[in-house]
């Protein structure tokens, strides 16, 4: 059982503070989703648990497992098994993704890398996610669509196999079948490895196919209602304003 | 493939056939070396460069209609050199240079000299001490090509500058000139790009771009995010950065990264 402690956490990035003690738990086999309105800080929230130095924490810690991993630095959390699936991931011409993927394998594994279990996974999944094969010969990103980079999130969390995946609006950009293909995934992925999962999304529509056991609504750099997936579909039909009020900045 | 090896100052030559190679006498005075290549067929040129203490000129004289691939590798000393080329009509040259020296001038002069000349040129160095390099890009003739790439990381206690002008007279229509220089800037040290066009005539294509900076540190944080440690992700952006143009000299060249981004 791995448990994400994120206790009492105040976060500001140039001088404004995003993250005001902010809390939350979650541990293996559960699925959380965040929702709430543009700049509530819910990305900033998968930023600062990854380790992102452009956040400043103020105070509060994130643990994982019972460690204090506030001053950790990137790497470090992800070869723990924390995985970010970013909203824009970045596009880097000239370093292939192979080349991307390899070095962070081998990263985790050290010496029990095996580069031809590796060209088998990728080729599999490149395959289930309609992606183009000789994308893993290309540089990272470089050319690809918003739909194809989510997909090369998802391929990249199902080669390094993470114990905890943040993903960070994982449906933006995505079209329908796109969508469903991700988030069947995600859900495959999820029922063999039963990780932690915190998903950040705007929308009902992905939560047809990734089901969270806990709905959160942030608001103002803090959660102001849990509730299960209900929750989202009320959202979706009233809006946030209704629910739980406006922002106050 | 003609290959051209100097080393201290011992200067080889392979040639295949399709090349003149005339050495001049070294100046006792200035401590000059020439090297006078005439390229008479389509053809490769590797010229491989180690721990020269003279300065040497090179000649290149690229007749009409041919096409030459020129590969130089320069490592492991203090180099000043200077590049003198002359194209003539319909004449093609591809130039990739990798150095790994230390202390590095370089001139070079490229007169495209006939209709239709096009020269392409790729450098890519890692500077760890000085390293100035002038070009002057002359289109003598309509309807030449020029694109000169410059590439380098500076690391240590480096200090790197790339001078790059571009020529065009009145009445010399139809060219194409292209200068783009980026330079990864990993010290405290000051880097320098002067690009310079010097156009008198409007039927031109011009473009140039120059960049100093380090890498992005969203980029560092994308490849850190996936368990790559600092390093590691400078190695593969550099990679990324400077093995991007070259084909022969690709694996010295990462072997030469990997030396300073173990």
């Amino acid at each position: 059982m791995n448990i994400l402690n994120i206790d009492n956490l105040t976060v500001e990035v140039e001088g404004k503070i995003i993250l005001k003690d902010f809390s939350l738990e979650i541990k293996s086999g559960e699925i959380h989703a965040i929702m709430g309105p543009n700049g509530t800080g819910k990305s900033t929230l998968t930023k600062v648990i990854m380790g992102d130095d452009n956040y400043k924490i103020v105070k509060g810690t994130i643990s994982y497992n019972g460690k204090v991993i506030n001053d950790m630095p990137v790497n470090e959390r992800a070869k723990l098994g924390i995985f970010l699936g970013m909203q824009m991931p970045m596009a880097i011409e000239g370093v292939t993704n192979a080349d991307f993927l390899r070095s962070a394998l081998r990263a985790k594994e050290g010496d029990n890398f095996k580069l031809l279990s590796f060209i088998r996974d990728v080729d599999k999944l490149t395959k289930k996610l309609h992606m183009d094969s000789e994308m893993i010969h290309r540089g990272i990103n470089d050319g690809f669509s918003g739909g194809e980079r989510k997909k090369n999130e998802i391929l990249q969390m199902n080669i390094l196999k993470p114990d905890v995946v943040l993903l960070d609006e994982i449906d933006s950009g995505l079209d329908v079948d796109s969508l469903k293909l991700v988030g069947e995934s995600v859900m495959d992925y999820y029922k063999e490895r039963k990780p932690a999962i915190l998903l950040v999304t705007h929308y009902q529509r992905l939560l047809d196919y990734i089901k969270p056991d806990f709905i959160h609504i942030m608001k103002d750099g803090r959660i102001v209602l849990s509730g299960d997936k209900k929750l989202a579909s009320k959202i979706e039909e009233e809006g946030y304003d209704k629910i739980v009020g406006m922002s106050d900045e | 493939m003609n290959k051209i090896t100097v080393y201290g100052e011992d200067i080889k030559i392979e040639n295949k056939g399709e090349i003149e190679v005339s050495i001049g006498e070294a100046s006792k005075f200035l401590n000059v070396q020439s090297v006078k290549i005439k390229v008479l067929e389509d053809t490769d040129i590797v010229i491989d460069v180690s721990e020269v203490d003279i300065k040497l000129d090179f000649y290149i004289n690229i007749l009409k209609g041919v096409r030459v691939n020129i590969y130089e590798y320069k490592h492991d000393g203090e180099y000043k050199f200077q590049y003198k080329y002359y194209l003539e009509e319909d004449s093609y040259l591809n130039s990739q240079k990798i150095n790994d020296g230390k202390k590095i001038k370089e001139m070079t002069v490229i007169n495209l000299n006939g209709e239709n000349a096009k020269a392409y040129f790729n450098l890519k160095t890692i500077s760890k001490y000085d390293e100035k390099y002038n070009f002057l890009v002359y289109h003598n003739a309509k309807n030449t090509v020029s694109n000169i790439i410059n590439n380098g990381v500076n690391i240590l206690d480096g200090i790197l500058e790339f001078n790059v002008s571009g020529f065009v007279s009145n009445g010399i229509t139809g060219c194409d000139i292209n200068q783009s220089a980026r330079i990864i800037n990993m010290t405290k040290n000051n880097c320098i790009i002067k690009p310079n066009l010097f156009i008198d005539e409007n039927d031109v294509v011009a473009n140039h771009s120059a960049l100093i900076g380090t890498f992005l540190p969203d980029e560092i944080f994308y490849l850190m995010s996936r368990g790559i440690s600092r390093k590691e992700s400078e190695n593969l952006l550099t990679k990324g950065f400077l093995l991007r143009g070259i084909t022969y000299y690709k694996e010295t060249l990462e072997e030469i990264i990997n030396k300073y981004w173990r």
